[in-house]
């Protein structure tokens, strides 16, 4: 009995051991991913939600495609050409690729990805807006279609690697209905959708057909996990291997970094953060006044000792990665002497009182503007910090004027083009600007709109961040990393600065 | 009694309406939920808002949109998330018996732990058994359950590595979160069994009892504990609301996919739909159980099964 134990065993070993030999190619490994947010719905025209794409980049290709390095390359189109005047893209798309359902990728599937978000599909969620150059798709032939636009659309290309313009399979929508491609996403991407528990995860299988090569792993189990600490702990018991930002605050970078088994890796991202100004009334009405807030903070100093070195200082609302940043463009200095005389210039006595309105939640924010409250008293002038719950500051007071001398804004477009960001907070009328209104500003902003020509462009966009710092619009504080924890048996990691990570090339030991 | 019940479930039904009429009216006054479905998403024009608010139905009068859930809720349909756009009965489907298990485990624990203790506490009056026990309930009570629980993950969780720190998978995950709901319970009960029982063991028939020569448990637990129920029945009825309150703090320390977890979400989102889905259950759970507290004093108390 004894012996027929042993031999069993043998035999098993054996065939373990075969089984292994056999099969070389297919990846073995599930990598388990925290995330902070469940965006309730894997259609791409649903949300703007960075949690929905750290996932979805794993499930669905666009036409284009951006990596870590932001380079933009060849996605499912294998090649395109701008044709009259940049009113009309010619795309060649790759051929022999199938959605994981087994229906063909062709001009088709393209034709109605687009149809569908400019219709009455994409009328329902945000995405559709991203897109509104478009006019038309037409198909040439099974592998060609142009795209035709309503004016030239310089990011356009950039918008195709993401988000709303995820190509999506036309047999499979129409058979099971819009509602069931919501919880059962198919695409063509590198990991094939397994199951989905709204609030606890989203489980992905290699897909080994993948154009791009199959896949390092077999699974892929993304957990969402608000509480940070819960993440961070999770991660501790190697129960998750990688921490997805936004999730791990600065005061639990050491936690991370004394665990043995742990790694932080950071990477500068798209947020930044600022404290913009009443420039309609009040002191801050006055440029001096404000040129003079600005110099009285150190910003350096909050990012080396609040931030932990985590993230850069900014002389205009973009970080480093922004299309439109100026390398050449210096903050104000850091200069109290030179703030109190440009106060007393004003006619700002000492004693003054601003207003800073901030996110309550935003743990860092709160330190920062305690400390930003303590230079300002330095130079004479005394400031109240007013908390309030996220969703009021963003939906109610910034859009309605009805915020202090200075307020917190946090913004991070993941086009990385400072379009994005200068068009909303300074062109008159938008959202985000409730008190300024210039014709100036607004016809540089509307100037490089339809421009293709990209140096023209990050011209005229430099010049805008000079503008904008010339008035004085914003205190600019910081470009934050993004922050991942990450468990060192994962390999191959490459951290993304938009945190749309392709896990093809990751493995775990 | 049939009177008595239809009386409490015209009750239960004002309560109802008048709880769900405050939480859609004042979760309307704290933002659009448009805005934040273009958080992240750059330039917004007033076509764009006013195109998604027609989506979500939100661009319609409160009154309107109020009454158009209260029609949804006679078929059991909440309506959908603003959040994806998924039938909100589903999410409670899922989330309610997550919760439910957990508040059930973390009372049964809890009555299991304080009856005994209460009474050890009561018989022993004044003595070193009852002052450990008050000292200890006086600990428990004084814990924010947010903290145990925190302190509980990184003991158990991270230094020993014997539990799982989140999540609900295993019969493992159960433990922590229960062991937090519990031991704030237990200190409160314990004192409540504790006071209750003092007062029954100083009545006549108690001493009868001893009197004719009944063994000090058959005096404790057939004698005293029958008659100090009543009290412990409302309370532990009442705590139960209380508890579903209090869950939504240990189920995100927890990342339990529960009720608490839903709400929470679903007022960052401005989720109405779900948010109005979540309270109503709940409420609706809260009424439900009071009236089966009612029910079960009639069980426990001739007298008023009688009335």
């Amino acid at each position: 009995m004894k012996t027929v134990g042993i031999r069993a065993a043998y035999m098993a070993l054996a065939m373990a051991g075969t089984a292994f030999i056999a099969l070389p190619a297919m990846a073995e490994g599930k990598l388990t991913v925290s995330t902070p947010q469940d965006p309730g719905s894997w259609d791409p025209i649903d949300t703007f939600l960075v949690q929905w794409a750290a996932v979805a980049t794993n499930i669905f290709d666009g036409l284009t495609y951006r990596g870590p390095d932001l380079k933009l390359v060849p996605g499912l189109a294998e090649s395109w050409e701008e044709l009259d005047e940049g009113k009309r893209i010619r795309f060649h798309l790759r051929k022999g690729v199938t959605f994981h359902n087994g229906e063909p990728f062709n001009a088709e599937a393209v034709k109605f990805t687009f149809e569908r978000l400019l219709g009455e599909q994409g009328a329902k969620g945000p995405q559709r807006s991203n897109y509104v150059s478009i006019d038309s798709i037409e198909i040439i032939d099974e592998n060609t279609v142009d795209m035709k636009l309503k004016a030239p659309d310089p990011v356009l290309l950039t918008k195709l690697a993401g988000y709303g313009a995820m190509i999506v399979p036309p047999k499979y929508i129409a058979e099971k209905g819009e509602d069931f491609f919501n919880a059962n996403p198919v695409g063509t991407g590198a990991f094939k959708f397994v199951s989905y528990a709204p609030k606890v995860n989203i489980q992905l299988a290699a897909n080994p057909d993948y154009w791009g090569g199959a896949p390092k792993l077999s699974e892929l189990d993304f957990r969402f996990i608000a509480e940070p600490s819960t993440a961070v702990a999770e991660l501790q018991a190697g129960r998750v291997d990688l921490v997805l930002p936004p999730t791990i605050p600065i005061g639990m970078i050491d936690v991370i970094k004394n665990d043995s088994k742990l790694e932080l890796v950071s990477v500068p991202g798209p947020t930044v953060d600022a404290l913009r100004f009443n420039t309609k009334s009040g002191i801050t009405a006055d440029p001096k006044v404000r040129k003079a807030l600005i110099m009285a903070v150190d910003r350096a100093t909050i990012i080396a000792s609040i931030l932990a070195g985590e993230a850069s200082q900014i002389a205009s609302f973009q970080g480093a990665l922004s299309f439109g940043y100026d390398p050449e463009m210096k903050p104000l200095p850091y200069d109290p002497e030179g703030a109190k005389a440009l106060l007393a210039e004003a006619g700002v006595k000492p004693g003054a009182t601003v207003q800073i309105d901030i996110r309550g939640n935003d743990a860092t924010m709160n330190e920062v503007a305690q400390v930003i409250a303590s230079y300002l008293q330095m130079v004479g002038i005394t400031a109240t910090i007013k908390p309030y719950e996220t969703n009021v500051l963003l939906n109610d007071i910034i859009p309605q004027g009805k915020t202090g001398a200075m307020f917190q804004q946090k913004w991070g477009g993941w086009t990385f083009d400072y379009d994005n960001t200068a068009y909303s907070m300074y062109h008159s009328g938008e959202k985000w600007n409730p008190y300024d209104s210039d014709p100036e500003m607004d016809k540089l902003l509307e100037s490089q709109r339809p421009l293709t020509d990209r140096a023209e462009r990050e011209r005229i966009l430099k010049d805008i961040a000079k503008y904008a710092a010339d008035r004085a619009l914003e205190l600019p504080l910081y470009n934050s990393n993004a922050i991942y924890g990450i468990n060192k048996r994962v390999q191959g990691f490459v951290p993304a600065p938009d945190t749309r990570l392709k896990l093809n090339e990751v493995s775990v030991n | 009694m049939a009177g008595f019940l239809i009386k409490r479930l015209l009750q239960a039904i004002f309560v109802v309406i008048a709880i769900t009429l405050l939480v859609s009216f004042a979760i309307r006054l704290t933002g659009d939920p448009a805005v934040t479905m273009f958080q992240g998403g750059g330039s917004m024009t007033e076509d764009d808002l006013a195109r998604i608010r027609q989506a979500l139905g939100v661009d319609k009068p409160f009154i309107v949109q109020y009454l158009d859930f209260m029609k949804g809720l006679l078929t059991l349909d909440f309506g959908r998330s603003f959040v994806g756009n998924t039938p909100v009965a589903g999410l409670i489907g899922a989330a309610l018996p997550a919760t439910l298990l957990l508040a059930l485990i973390s009372m049964v624990v809890s009555i299991a732990l304080s009856i005994p203790l209460g009474i050890k506490a009561a018989t022993a009056r004044g003595k070193s058994a009852d002052q450990i026990i008050r000292i200890l309930s006086l600990i428990g009570l004084s814990f924010p359950n947010f903290w145990l629980a925190t302190m509980l993950v990184l003991l158990f969780a991270i230094t020993l590595g014997w539990l799982p720190p989140s999540g609900m998978d295993s019969a493992l995950t159960y433990i922590m979160p229960a062991v937090t709901m519990g031991v704030i319970l237990t200190a409160t009960n314990v004192r409540l069994v504790r006071t209750s029982m003092l007062e029954t063991l100083q009545s006549q028939y108690i001493m009868v009892a001893r009197a004719k020569g009944l063994s000090e448990s058959k005096v404790l637990y057939k004698h005293a504990l029958r008659n100090c129920a009543i009290p412990l029945i409302t309370y532990f009825g009442l705590q139960f609301g209380g508890l579903l309150g209090g869950i939504v703090v240990v189920e995100r320390v927890f990342n339990w996919p529960g009720m608490g977890t839903l709400a929470f979400d679903a007022v960052g989102a401005r989720d109405y739909p779900v948010l109005q889905g979540v309270i109503t259950v709940l409420s609706l759970m809260i009424v439900g159980v009071n009236l089966l507290v009612d029910i079960a004093y009639g069980l426990v108390d001739p007298r008023i099964r009688t009335e």
